[in-house]
């Protein structure tokens, strides 16, 4: 047996660790600053860039990808050397991998400020960062891939298997859901439209959550765990299981955010079924987990890393009963636009993705520096601040969820709402968001600890760039009858592949096929129509200011919403919405009916201050909307860009004739304004555009029968 | 209840049928192939992250305090 003596790359290792802990305070900064901005609109000093609505995906791409991505590459490249006993398979594709991913999350924060969004939740990066992104992807996938190939143990241990599903799934679901059509530099339109689009996006969205900050954490967790505890894992046929469960059943659930939605309602029962059956191959791993630790429970209270690791497990446990628990749709009516998911979401980042990565961290930067932690006493400082952040932050949202939710919900004995003025709702949860904000400073305050730790850690070390390790050969010590056998081991990789891409495509083939084949899953309605050209550009403002961040346009058949907003809304509005614009979460009123709900004057001041129309509202103020310009030069390219996947504009419509329909309209906007005492505003204003967006949402079913308008002043109080 | 989960859907029946059977099959195969595993490949198999037990910081390496 020939034993060969190779080298495991720190260096990179380092590299991501370091861009970890950056882009961790980066993207918990932006987050507190739009937490503050709930409470304290002028937190945003009025500047456009960081208004709540371009801030909050800033915040959650900078945490999920910048974050946890560096994090999962961080282990992923340490741990996959040493269990595949192999250095990484080119040195050059890991810094490919570090540095195109890094400037990708450069550009991410710098367009998203910009507003340079195509709005899709945790897709919002446009078409150029994209295809960037894919490449990079590829990057990743083939050193993995060959990195295993060339390994020197020939059993691939259960955190590989987490790893090669990590990289295909999140290609595949990349590459679905970002499928759009260019209109400019940075512009694109989703090539799906309303119902399809939204189906694609959650099964995107859930499996982005599923695949990016869920499995790669899994594989991490089974190696770093029993590394930590001295320990094998508690079951490892448990954890095979695990695996191929949560592969398989993970990709079917995405339906369960669109429940009560415009989606047919096969697809929700769908989504909510598989999400039930989650729990089992959840708390399979996370019990798997937490067994592995018996009887080293007394290494827990000594060592910090540890510490983050059982609550980061734990964290994973509870999010994923909690899950489930939130996918049953009458739970879902009360939860969903509410607070409670934010509560959700954040106890598994904060938790199970935050404190895994500080475990990692800590794990990591004694090794990497031959030396040991700077001070354990100030890890446990940070231990205790992260967990009392994190129950800052998540027991104040639950109460606001449950308030608000139930708030929406609540009718008077005669049969009106409770509170009609959905202000009233919002007010009364204002200082829930002050404690969310001491939450997430006190996690903030724990992570500049962290990092102080670790560079203090690093500076009282010496890094080791390579280190030096031995093993045997698989194939080459083999005889002629051995070689059919270890090449069909070396093909298992491949097969694991093969058979991962199987089991996660069959969940999304079975959802998404009929979507798009049978027709009678969207029913057409006759009265719906494109946006017109002032519209469209007004569409694409409301894109820009983040707008969907806090507004929903999707009413969901239940009596308190039809009573609040007017008619629920039908799958045939939305097929000419290219991207579709339904929302996750109401912290102002779901707009979908807005159209002539109000005067246009009415919009012109309530986006000009919205404190001046609606008293205590927390929305920003959108001054730059009525003096900025809207660029009409984009309109051809964007108009020929919505024909070419579908909206049927008549050939040859955008070089002339819609710039005329657009001043037409914009006149018809600053008449109206006259007419409400608005008499300085440029009819070639960005707010005009807005204004006709707005007054068209959800106007087109009551085109058909004339005269129907009034329908949707259940809510007497036009507050926002 | 999968029959009315896709009762919208055409051609019903099959799509439900064919579903459960993959999803049943699958399942049954992991479970089958995993309890199949020799125990001594189990042990094996869950030592690995044991194996390269490189130079953890040790109490009293005091090459740089």
């Amino acid at each position: 047996m020939k034993i060969e003596t190779f080298k495991y790359d720190n260096r990179i290792v380092r590299a991501f660790a370091i861009a970890t802990i950056i882009w961790g305070l980066v993207g918990m900064c932006a987050g507190l600053l739009a937490a503050v901005q709930l409470f304290w609109p002028a937190a945003n000093l009025n500047l456009q860039f960081v208004s709540f609505g371009r801030l909050r995906p800033l915040h959650t791409n900078a945490v999920i990808f910048a974050f946890v991505g560096n994090g999962m590459f961080m282990g992923i490249y340490y741990s996959l050397q040493r269990l595949c006993k192999a250095r990484m398979f080119s040195d050059k594709l890991s810094w490919i991998n570090f540095w195109g991913w890094n400037a990708i999350i450069v550009a991410a924060a710098i367009t998203l400020p910009l507003g340079l969004t195509t709005s899709k939740e945790y897709a919002e990066l446009e078409w150029p960062i994209d295809i960037a992104i894919a490449l990079i992807w590829v990057a990743f996938t083939v050193n993995l891939l060959g990195t295993i190939i060339r390994r020197r143990e020939k059993h691939l241990y259960v955190a590989i298997w987490f790893y090669i599903a990590t990289a295909l799934t999140v290609a595949v679901l990349h590459i679905v859901n970002s499928m759009e059509m260019p209109a400019g530099p940075f512009k694109s339109y989703s090539m799906y439209a309303g119902v399809q689009d939204a189906l694609v996006q959650w099964w995107y969205g859930h499996n982005a959550v599923a695949f990016f900050l869920t499995t790669p954490y899994l594989g991490l967790m089974y190696y770093f765990l029993p590394k930590a505890a001295n320990r094998p894992v508690f079951s490892y046929r448990l954890s095979i299981i695990h695996f191929w469960a949560l592969i398989f059943i993970y990709i079917w659930a995405g339906p369960h955010h669109l429940l009560y939605t415009a989606l047919p309602d096969w697809a929700q029962s769908l989504g909510m079924v598989f999400s039930l059956m989650l729990i089992a191959p959840s708390w399979g791993g996370m019990l798997n987990g937490l067994l592995t630790l018996r009887g080293a429970w007394d290494k827990v209270r000594q060592d910090p890393m540890l510490k983050f690791m059982v609550v980061a497990v734990t964290a994973y446990g509870m999010a994923t009963l909690e899950g489930p628990m939130l996918a049953i749709k009458s739970v879902n009516s009360l939860s969903h636009y509410t607070d409670w998911t934010i509560a959700h979401v954040h106890t598994g980042a904060l938790g199970w993705n935050g404190f895994l990565t500080f475990s990692m961290l800590y794990y990591l930067f004694p090794r990497l520096y031959r030396t040991q932690l700077y001070s354990v006493k100030l890890a446990n400082w940070h231990f205790w601040l992260g967990l009392l952040g994190i129950m800052f932050y998540v027991i104040p949202m639950y109460c606001s969820g449950l308030t608000q939710g139930l708030m929406w919900k609540q009718f008077t004995k005669d049969g009106f709402l409770q509170y009609p003025n959905f202000l009233e709702t919002v007010l009364q949860i204002v200082p829930l968001y002050r404690l969310r904000a001491i939450g997430g400073s006190l996690y903030i305050l724990g992570t500049i600890m962290c990092a102080y730790n670790l560079y203090r850690t690093a500076k009282g070390g010496s890094f080791e760039p390579d280190t030096e390790a031995q093993a045997a050969a698989i194939a080459d010590d083999a005889g002629a009858p051995k070689e059919k056998g270890h090449r069909w081991l070396e093909s298992k990789p491949i097969l694991l592949t093969v058979l991962a891409v199987v089991a996660i495509a069959i969940g999304g083939v079975v959802e998404m096929v009929p979507m798009f084949l049978i027709k009678n899953n969207v029913p057409t309605i006759s009265s719906v129509k494109p946006y017109t050209p002032l519209e469209v550009l007004g569409r694409d403002l409301y894109i820009r200011e983040g707008c969907v961040g806090c507004h929903s346009q999707m009413i969901r058949p239940l009596r308190s919403e039809t009573e609040r907003y007017g008619e629920y809304s039908k799958a045939g509005e939305f097929v000419f919405d290219h991207p579709f614009l339904w929302g996750s979460k109401r912290t102002g009123p779901d707009l979908h009916r807005v159209g002539g709900k109000y005067p246009d004057a009415w919009h012109y001041k309530h986006m000009e201050d919205p404190r001046s129309t609606s008293p205590g509202s927390i929305m920003p103020q959108y001054t730059w909307l009525l003096t900025q310009k809207l660029d009409t030069n984009a309109l051809p390219a964007r108009l020929s860009a919505l024909r070419k996947i579908g909206v049927p504009y008549p050939a040859g419509f955008e070089n002339g004739p819609a710039q005329a329909d657009l001043a037409a309209q914009a006149a018809k906007v600053v008449a109206n304004l006259r007419i409400g005492s608005v008499s300085n505003a440029p009819p070639d204003s960005e707010i005009i555009g807005l204004i006709a967006y707005l007054q068209r949402l959800g106007t087109d079913i009551k085109s058909a029968p004339k005269a129907a308008a009034p329908a949707l002043s259940s809510n007497p109080s036009p507050k926002s | 209840m999968i029959k009315n989960v896709l009762s919208d859907l055409g051609g019903v029946g099959l799509y439900g049928v064919i579903s459960i059977c993959i999803f049943f099959a699958f399942f049954t195969g992991a479970l089958i192939w995993t309890f199949a595993q020799r125990k001594s490949l189990m042990n094996t198999m869950e030592l690995l992250p044991l194996a390269d037990d490189e130079t953890p910081a040790q109490e009293g390496d005091s090459r740089h305090e």
